[in-house]
């Protein structure tokens, strides 16, 4: 048939159609891994964190010296912000998620357990916390107000109830009896479990190390009263920029001798802690836009020459009664082989990059339909390539087999 | 100058063996205007570019001014090639790039000539030709004669010992290929040795002496080329 | 000859523009991509001390029991990449190394003194005197603190000059007060610009944040009971209060060495060693001794300073390059293919095969040349682009230096040239006879 007639016609080629492949290869291994790696970053990055990020922003405050009355300045702080038109509610903590940096603890079961049983992030919440953050609470309650201590930096004690995650509960007591439960953060005392949220991801989210228990947070009864703390605040929907600068200029109101910084929304904080993702996506999603260009703008390089040698033959094939159609088809083919052979090869190339990938830079195993995806783009862009240089040859008139120059 | 001693030149390929040329014997002195002839397939190309070291042969010997190229690697053949012999193509072969005195230029720059002395040999193989004017034209403003003798001030620019042309007027119309052999003529007269190639009976009288070839072999050779025309009419 | 070489290409290069202006956009972009992310990943793996570098180290001890060293968030070599206290102290006092010193970020609010000025916060760092003189850290005017400082815990500092300009615009801040967290410190030194990248010190703190502009003598941070503005890991609970954190097994503050020789190198292993061998004895640690001391190159890989990102964009910038290079091989095997005419009529005219091969070779120097500029003109662009989108401090310094610009001008060359070799072989290989005979 046909293909038996154009692969021994490549054999005459082998060096050409061998640059084709190689290329088709090599783009179709690298192509396909990134496409991997970005996917997972970008599934990553579109995690809810659980809270009502377009309404909420925080702000780091620190007074200036070292006051004394710090409960005191921080209720009145916060009694203020609460006060403001088009808040929602507010409170202290230590950290939100996604925010970088903050706690994390191990927990355990039993109060000689050796091995934890789960790794989590603390977080310090007062009674308006459920509210200021947006969670959903699924089972039990929330702190009331009574519970809450106040407890500074150097501060051992253990709380005696905890808030946790549906996460955390699930890698605490996967049959779901969580609530109820002790459990124990410290040696030294248990805490009962008497609420669970649905989802409050850590502030560790975009990092390796943090990303076995992103989704296991605790919230602790206690009023974080520390010089250096985070003020969240929940608005009303469309009113977060004008309650952000009113917010502001009240606390200053109320003691300018104070440092506000990092005054954003929480889409800033999400921005800012998934930066290095984002700019491994582009930069990725560049390369390989560029790599299927430069691919495909070399199909159609070499095909042009190819066909440029062959004038004469293309010539007496038509000569001899093929139709533009059958000229047009033979490139195809031609080119299909070549192409397919090279994503053959390419898959290989794929799954030993991935392997090595994983093995050296931790990135996980990519499942075998990104490289099925992308051999049908590159075979789809190899073709879509060939078409222009094949229909040129499938214009060349029958009559220069005889008038060639 | 050109000593050829049974040569024989086979072209094999998978299945079939040819002998282009078989015990193949010519011997062309200094000076000489020796016309070679013969039907289509015959041979005489090929002797054309083993004379002109463009491919090896397989057995025999072959003495070019004196000097034996069997042997002889690719670098000392290409040598020889420049300094020893001059070209004249049926097609021409100007480079459609470059200007007529930079066409010419091309032998001269493997030679390693300093840009004065090159500069003073264009200049006269062009005034040879009589294309002085034309230095700075290209290729594709000349006429076909035009082109040719081009061609011709090329091949003289180096000075070489030997002219071998390849059915010099067969691209060209009568009044120009009667203009180009005329050149040739006077070539020889000025003590040129030239070897011609072609098919054409009325070409190959204005030689000197007729070498036939049929099958890759010589069969006659004639001061009088014209008796071995009628010879050919009568077999 | 090369010149005549050199207008030949030209010629060539202008006569086909098309297939031309593809190659060079292939191998510019090509080298542009490339270059650009392998810049950064220089920056970001740079010797931040060249001249010092080999000779500062950190040590380490393992004060945790071997099965809770899972629940620190980083490890170098197997161990802890921070010391307790206590160890801390142990080695300040021992003074087994030329230099030495411990160290832990802090943060004040600074308040100016020029009238309406806001209060602002400034990151800091508690350290020895040793601090400046090993790592080489340049003064624009004074000096650190002394030794006695060190032992009084005096409120002295060192603020960079960047701080001093703003505090005091045009004037000396040498001898004059800053108060930071309301209180008074005395300036005693002040910094020129100096702002090692990575920064190396205080990896915890940050690979690649700005150097702190308040330098303050350790024991005076303790003293003071300032807050830690970095990394704290326990793996029990630690008494309450500072003191408890201060006895406790926590591991929060970073240690730096200088050990000038091999011979103090190996002293300085030994003493960490025994010492961790006396810890046990005493009862404090209940395993082998788990010690190790990591030269600055070590220490910066281990801390894995390049995020695993930038290596994965390197791979993948260098793949392309090479896909680009193909590419060229085949562009260039058409190129020639199609001189096959003319390249014969040289051949013929005398040119050797080596003749040939060198007009072809120079051909494609060419070309490359011209991908090395246009490589060079992307990767300027793309360093730019990279700058807006890695916010990381390294990323924005990134920048071409002489060296940088003339390794992706010979890259370009190079690799053109290697990609070349092939079609040139090819085309010095034509047979003047063929060619002339299909005509």
């Amino acid at each position: 048939m046909e293909i038996l007639a154009i692969l021994s016609a490549l054999r005459r080629n082998k060096i050409g159609a061998l640059l084709i492949a190689v290329q088709v290869a090599l783009t179709l291994a690298i192509v396909s891994n990134c496409l991997s790696v970005v996917e997972q970053r970008l599934q990553r990055m579109g995690r809810p964190s659980g809270i009502d990020e377009a309404n909420i922003f925080t702000l780091g405050n620190q007074w200036v010296g070292q006051p004394t009355d710090l409960k005191a300045r921080i209720d009145e702080d916060l009694a203020a912000l609460r006060a403001l038109p088009g808040v929602v509610d507010a409170s202290l903590t230590n950290s939100v998620p996604l925010r970088g940096g903050g706690w994390s603890n191990v927990v355990m079961l039993t109060a000689e357990q050796k091995q934890p049983t789960a790794h989590t992030a603390i977080y310090f919440a007062d009674a308006q916390t459920l509210n200021t953050w947006g969670m959903r609470l699924v089972a039990g309650r929330w702190f009331g107000t009574d519970e809450i201590h106040p407890i500074e930096v150097n501060d051992t004690s253990v709380p005696a109830v905890v808030i946790v995650t549906e996460a955390l509960a699930r890698a605490l007591f996967p049959d779901g009896s969580a609530l109820g439960k002790d459990i124990y953060i410290a040696p030294t005392a248990p805490s009962r479990i008497i609420g669970i949220v649905a989802r409050a991801q850590t502030p560790f989210a975009a990092s390796s190390w943090g990303e076995s228990f992103v989704e296991n947070s605790l919230f602790a009864p206690d009023e974080f009263i520390n010089n250096g703390i985070t003020y969240v605040v929940r608005t009303q929907p469309g009113r977060l920029h004008a309650v952000m600068h009113a917010a502001e200029s009240k606390l200053f109101a109320i003691e300018p001798q104070r440092v506000i910084d990092r005054l954003q929304p929480f889409a800033e904080t999400r921005a800012h802690e998934y930066r290095s993702y984002r700019a491994l996506s582009l930069i990725l999603g560049t390369v390989c836009a560029l790599l299927l260009t430069v691919t495909a703008f070399g199909i159609v390089g070499l095909t042009t020459y190819w066909v440029t040698q062959r004038r004469r033959q293309i010539g007496v094939r038509r000569a001899l009664g093929a139709r533009r159609v059958d000229i047009l088809r033979y490139f195809q083919t031609e080119n299909l082989l070549i192409s397919g052979a090279g994503a053959a090869l390419g898959v290989g190339l794929g799954l030993a990059l991935n392997l090595w990938l994983a093995t050296s830079l931790q990135i996980t195993r990519m499942s075998l339909a990104y490289l099925i995806a992308g051999a049908g783009i590159v075979l789809v862009l190899s073709q879509a390539a060939v078409l222009l240089p094949a229909l040129r040859a499938a214009a060349i008139p029958p009559a220069i087999a005889i008038r060639s120059a | 100058m050109l000593k050829m001693t049974r040569l024989s030149k086979i072209y094999r390929t998978e299945v079939v063996e040819t002998y282009a040329l078989r015990d193949f014997s010519i011997h062309v002195q200094e000076g000489e205007f020796v016309a070679v002839t013969g039907p289509s397939g015959s041979g005489k190309t090929t002797f054309l570019t083993i004379a002109g070291l463009l491919e090896e042969f397989n057995a025999g010997r072959y003495e070019l001014d004196g000097i034996d190229v069997r042997g002889l690697n690719d670098s000392r053949r290409s040598r020889l090639r420049n300094e020893k012999i001059g070209f004249i193509f049926q097609a021409f072969n100007l480079i459609p790039d470059l200007n007529v005195a930079d066409n010419i230029e091309v032998p001269l720059r493997y030679r390693g000539l300093p840009a004065s002395e090159r500069r003073r040999r264009i200049h006269e193989a062009l005034e040879r030709v009589g294309l002085s004017a034309r230095a700075r034209h290209y290729p594709a403003e000349l006429s076909g004669g035009q082109q040719q003798r081009v061609a011709i001030a090329r091949a003289l620019a180096g000075s070489p010992r030997l002219l071998l042309a390849d059915e010099p007027t067969g691209n060209l119309d009568t009044q120009m290929a009667r203009g180009v052999m005329q050149l040739l003529e006077e070539l020889h007269r000025d003590g040129a040795t030239i070897v011609m190639v072609t098919h054409d009976p009325e070409l190959a009288i204005r030689a000197q002496r007729e070498v036939h070839i049929v099958d890759g072999q010589v069969i006659a050779v004639a001061a009088q080329p014209h008796l071995v025309a009628g010879a050919e009419m009568q077999a | 000859m090369i010149k005549y070489y050199l207008a030949l290409a030209l010629r060539s290069m202008q006569r086909n523009i098309v297939l031309t202006v593809l190659m060079i956009a292939a191998i510019g972009v090509g080298i542009g991509a490339s270059m650009t992310v392998f810049t950064v990943l220089r920056t970001m793996s740079g010797d931040p001390i060249p001249q010092k570098s080999s000779e500062l180290f950190v040590p380490q001890i393992d004060n945790w029991l071997p099965a809770h060293l899972n629940e620190s968030p980083n490890l170098v070599g197997g161990l802890l990449d921070q010391l307790s206290y206590r160890d801390a102290m142990a080695l300040m006092r021992a003074r087994q190394a030329k230099r030495q010193t411990a160290m832990y970020g802090v943060s004040f609010t600074a308040t100016p003194t020029i009238a309406g000025a806001k209060p602002f916060i400034v990151r800091g760092l508690a350290a020895y005197a040793d601090f400046f003189p090993m790592f080489d850290v340049p003064f624009r005017s004074g000096s650190a603190w002394t030794a006695a400082d060190d032992a009084g815990r005096t409120n002295v500092v060192v603020i960079s000059g960047k701080l001093a300009d703003r505090l005091f615009p045009g004037g000396r801040a040498v001898g004059r007060t800053i108060d930071l967290d309301r209180r008074g410190y005395r300036i005693v030194g002040v910094l020129k610009p100096w702002d090692p990248q990575p920064h190396f010190y205080d990896v915890p703190g940050g690979a690649f944040s700005e150097a702190e502009d308040v330098f303050l003598p350790f024991s005076t941070a303790i003293d003071r009971q300032m807050p830690i503005y970095g990394d704290n890991n326990c793996d029990d609970l630690p008494a309450p209060g500072w003191y408890g954190h201060l006895n406790s097994e926590c591991v929060w503050l970073q240690f730096w060495v200088e050990l000038p020789t091999a011979a103090a190198v190996q002293r300085f292993r030994q003493f960490l060693y025994n010492y961790a061998a006396d810890q046990r004895s005493i009862g404090r640690f209940r395993w082998a001794p788990r010690v190790n001391l990591q030269n600055l190159h070590q220490w910066l890989i281990g801390e894995k300073v390049v995020p695993d990102e930038m290596r994965v964009s390197t791979l993948v910038a260098f793949g392309f390059l090479l896909v680009c290079l193909v590419n060229s091989i085949g562009l260039m095997l058409a190129k020639f293919s199609s001189r096959a005419g003319e390249l014969g009529v040289r051949r013929a005219l005398g040119a050797s095969k080596a003749d040939i091969f060198i007009q072809c070779l120079i051909e494609t120097a060419v070309i490359g040349a011209f991908g090395g500029i246009a490589g060079l003109a992307l990767t300027v662009a793309g360093l730019g682009m990279e700058r807006m989108i890695l916010t990381e401090s390294a990323a924005r310094l990134a920048h071409l230096n002489v060296a940088m610009i003339c390794t992706t001008f010979g890259l370009a060359v190079f690799a053109t040239v290697c990609s070349g070799l092939y079609p040139t072989w090819r085309a010095s290989r034509v047979q003047p006879a063929w060619q002339l005979k299909a005509q």
